[in-house]
């Protein structure tokens, strides 16, 4: 849309974008609000999804609060809470729905999404493939301020009258449609509709400038198959973004000019409510690998540096991503075997979805094939990257059970189908989003945050992690259903409740271990260790430049020789060897 | 592919790379918007073909086809108009009469849409009336009337700086994307004149 204008380079003979030498004064609204620089808007973004990810915890400690004690006002911050949410200080079942909605929106299109992507595509990107910047730097800032934009629109929700958006961050139609189901309320759903539609600007725009990027400013010598993993992570979850988001904003389009302008796309009377589920579960399904895939990049980065050993099965792990990629945008009906769907098309789905075991399987054995008989050093990122492993695995599996429709008839709609979709959310995208925190914290700071609090960080998160979500496993198989604001109305859910009980706690354990990580985080800017160039010796580009690089990234454009994954090379003294230094005499490389 | 690397230290601004990687940006761009308009028009046609008649009720009025169908001519000529100011910019002219002709042509279509939605409105058909009949009409011809609308102001700005020749036969990136852009708007209303007025 309007974003078009501005996708265009600077003509010859202008100086494109103010890539001076190292250390050039700029003023503090160029350097830190509308910075043209990939680094400080990669940076940018990772603040910013900090800060949704403490507003997004929030409303998650909301959540389990009112699961554990139902009707018991809330200590504290009970009574600053606005009438729409709770009243004397005790939760309303209005105000728990937005408390589960926005907190999926949240952390869906304002933490994971602008973290994993934003945060580390901006900052890694241009310095693993050896270019300056970003192909379009211009729009790139615009893409982080849509961001912003769509992050104050979404949270405003909470102050207009009738409250935020009630309906699921799915908002299945016709109860996200129909302003008569909202009292005529419907401001917090439309500007949930509008929050998501200035965000998917922001994806777009990012995505395009990713691609761009990424096929046409590789340093020479970068092939697409001396790549670093987490850059071919990022290139398809730019497609899949390119592809997938677009159909949401026209969804949203549809669902805003239904509560807005009277209109009846999804209205169950003279429309198609389920026609909201196919669009959104069409962008919806490909959400999910936009969501991992960069994920499984960084971890695929992790792991062979800790391991000291070359990533197992460069190729197959490419190709395993183009095929969730793709497989990604033909399995959307999983979402909707209750829905009425005709049989022989939810086994199609049903086995569509199967398949995507096999490029999952295929990473998950490959990365075992990378740490098998490495010699390992356990740092905080090797911690969560292996965590992210194994976390993927049970949450990977719990997926296989559900893609079965008979399975998912009993599961559907229940806690099963929360926790599964916790272990890839958050013990998947966001332990790989820590790993890759604690690994690249040294490149984007200058300095090393520190070993034991991150280990007393990971351990903490691990086994709360834990804690919370496996038991949602057994309370969602013993018949506790999603989206219910007090279990202990329902009698079959009264023996359960001390499950929910524990849950809570644990999960107030995680949010507090949280704390951990940010004290560490930012004590570490100013008295973390200092870090040098290489402190992990890993191969790829950006560790041969300074911590934190200067503007425009590389004194003189690299020439890369090798892939990305030199380690541990028969025939050379050094256990690495980085993608621009030449292989000496006789080395055994495993790529050419 | 290309690996021109961009360092920006050693690279002074090669024109042709730097036109070629925006052309490819737009590229992408503009297949994001494919999906957009795929988006619409998908749920147009499963709407379309689960109501048992259509028009839903014979009360409501027929959408103008042949009026519809020379504003359609008018956007049609006005990317055949945008391509001549190209041709003539590649080769040394300024190209401002085209230029000029095709925001022209861009804004007639506009008016004309305008006039056929106030048409409609007085017929009775509106967002909120005659169902998903009115409901698809009004949003895909208002998302692609947006588009249009878009295209003629990058066209217009395209035109004011031409009139101080800003673009020469060597250096007029903005004019090809400005023309990727439009053309794509132009091709997307023929899809949307099928599917909308003709079938």
């Amino acid at each position: 849309m309007s974003t078009s204008a501005t996708i265009f380079v600077p003509d010859a003979g202008q100086p494109s974008v103010d890539h001076g030498h190292h250390g050039h004064e700029q003023s503090f609204f160029s350097k830190y609000i509308w910075s043209l620089d990939h680094k400080m808007i990669g940076l940018q973004y990772l603040w910013t999804s900090f800060f949704f990810l403490f507003i997004g915890g929030l409303l998650a400690m909301g959540i389990r609060y009112q699961l554990a004690y139902p009707g018991v006002p809330v200590p504290l911050i009970g009574s600053l809470l606005p009438s729409t949410i709770a009243i004397d200080g005790v939760i309303l079942p209005g105000g728990y729905n937005m408390f589960f909605t926005m907190h999926a929106t949240v952390m869906v299109f304002l933490v994971v999404m602008p973290l994993l992507i934003g945060g580390f595509g901006n900052y890694l990107i241009p310095l693993k493939i050896g270019a300056g910047d970003m192909a379009f730097p211009t729009l790139n800032a615009m893409s982080y301020w849509l961001y912003v934009l769509s992050g104050i629109l979404i949270l405003a929700s909470f102050f207009v009258g009738g409250g935020a958006a009630q309906s699921g961050w799915t908002a299945y139609a016709p109860l996200s449609s129909t302003p008569a189901y909202m009292n005529n309320t419907q401001m917090g759903q439309s500007l949930w509709c509008v929050g998501l539609f200035v965000n998917g600007l922001s994806s777009i725009a990012g995505a395009t400038n990713y691609i761009t990027t990424i096929t046409n400013m590789r340093a020479p010598g970068m092939t697409m198959f001396r790549l670093p993993l987490s850059v071919w992570a990022l290139f398809i979850t730019a497609w899949l973004l390119i592809l997938a988001v677009p159909v949401l904003s026209a969804a949203a389009a549809m669902l805003f000019a239904d509560l807005n302008f009277g209109t009846t796309f999804f209205a169950a009377q003279g429309g198609q409510p389920l026609l909201w589920q196919h669009l959104f579960w069409f962008f919806g399904h490909p959400e999910v690998y936009i969501m991992i895939l960069p994920a499984m990049g960084l971890v695929s980065e992790i792991l062979p540096v800790f391991a000291r050993k070359p990533i197992f099965g460069y190729k197959a792990m490419v190709w395993a991503m183009v095929a969730i990629g793709f497989l990604g945008f033909i399995v959307w009906g999983h979402h909707m075997f209750v829905s009425g769907m005709n049989l022989t098309l939810g086994a199609a789905f049903s086995v569509s979805t199967m398949i995507i075991a096999v490029p999952s399987a295929i990473k998950t054995f490959n990365w075992m094939g990378t740490v098998w008989r490495g010699s390992i050093e356990f740092t905080t990122p090797m911690l969560f990257a292996l965590a992210f492993v194994s976390m993927f695995v049970i949450g990977g599996l719990s997926g296989i059970f559900m893609a079965s429709t008979p399975v998912d008839l009993f599961v559907h709609n229940s806690y099963f189908i929360v926790a599964h979709i916790h272990y890839v959310l958050f013990g998947g995208s966001l332990f790989g989003a820590f790993a890759a925190i604690y690994f690249w914290y040294p490149k984007m700071f200058g300095r090393m945050m520190n070993e034991t609090l991150g280990k007393i960080h990971f351990f903490a998160t691990f086994i709360f992690f834990n804690l919370t979500f496996f038991p949602m496993h057994n309370l969602g198989l013993g018949g506790m259903m999603r989206r219910i604001a007090d279990p202990t109305v329902y009698e079959h859910l009264r023996a359960l409740q001390p499950i929910n009980i524990f849950v809570s706690w644990a999960a107030f354990g995680m949010g507090l271990a949280t704390f951990i990580f940010i004290w560490n985080f930012i004590w570490s800017i100013r008295h973390g260790k200092p870090a040098g160039k290489n402190p992990w010796n890993a191969t790829t580009l950006e560790w041969t430049v300074p911590s934190p690089p200067g503007h425009g990234n590389f004194d003189v454009t690299p020439t890369v020789y090798n892939g990305p994954y030199e380690y541990s090379v028969p025939g050379m003294d050094k256990d690495y060897l980085p993608q621009n230094e030449k292989a000496p005499e006789g080395a055994r490389l495993e790529v050419h | 592919m290309s690996t021109a690397a961009l360092t920006a230290h050693d690279s002074p601004s090669d024109h042709h790379a730097s036109q070629r990687t925006a052309v490819f940006g737009m590229t992408i761009f503009l297949a994001s918007e494919a999906m957009l308009f795929a988006g619409l028009i998908a749920g147009y046609v499963v709407l379309r073909l689960s109501s048992p008649a259509w028009p839903p009720s014979p009360d409501l009025p027929k959408l103008p086809v042949v009026l519809t169908g020379i504003n359609t001519v008018f956007l049609i000529t006005s990317s055949f108009t945008y391509h001549f100011a190209e041709v003539a910019v590649k080769k040394g002219k300024k190209g401002t009469a085209w230029l000029f002709l095709t925001v022209l042509l861009g804004s007639l279509f506009l008016c004309i849409q305008g006039y056929e939605w106030y048409h409609m409105h007085h017929e009775g058909l509106w967002f909120n009336t005659g169902g998903v009949y009115g409901s698809s009409f009004f949003v895909l011809t208002g998302f692609h009337g947006l588009h249009v609308l878009i295209g003629v102001l990058m066209i217009a700005w395209a035109l004011i700086r031409q009139l101080g020749g800003a673009y020469t036969a060597q250096s007029h990136t903005y004019l090809i994307l400005a023309g990727m852009y439009w053309h794509f708007v132009d091709v997307v209303w023929l899809f949307l004149y099928s599917v909308l007025y003709l079938v």
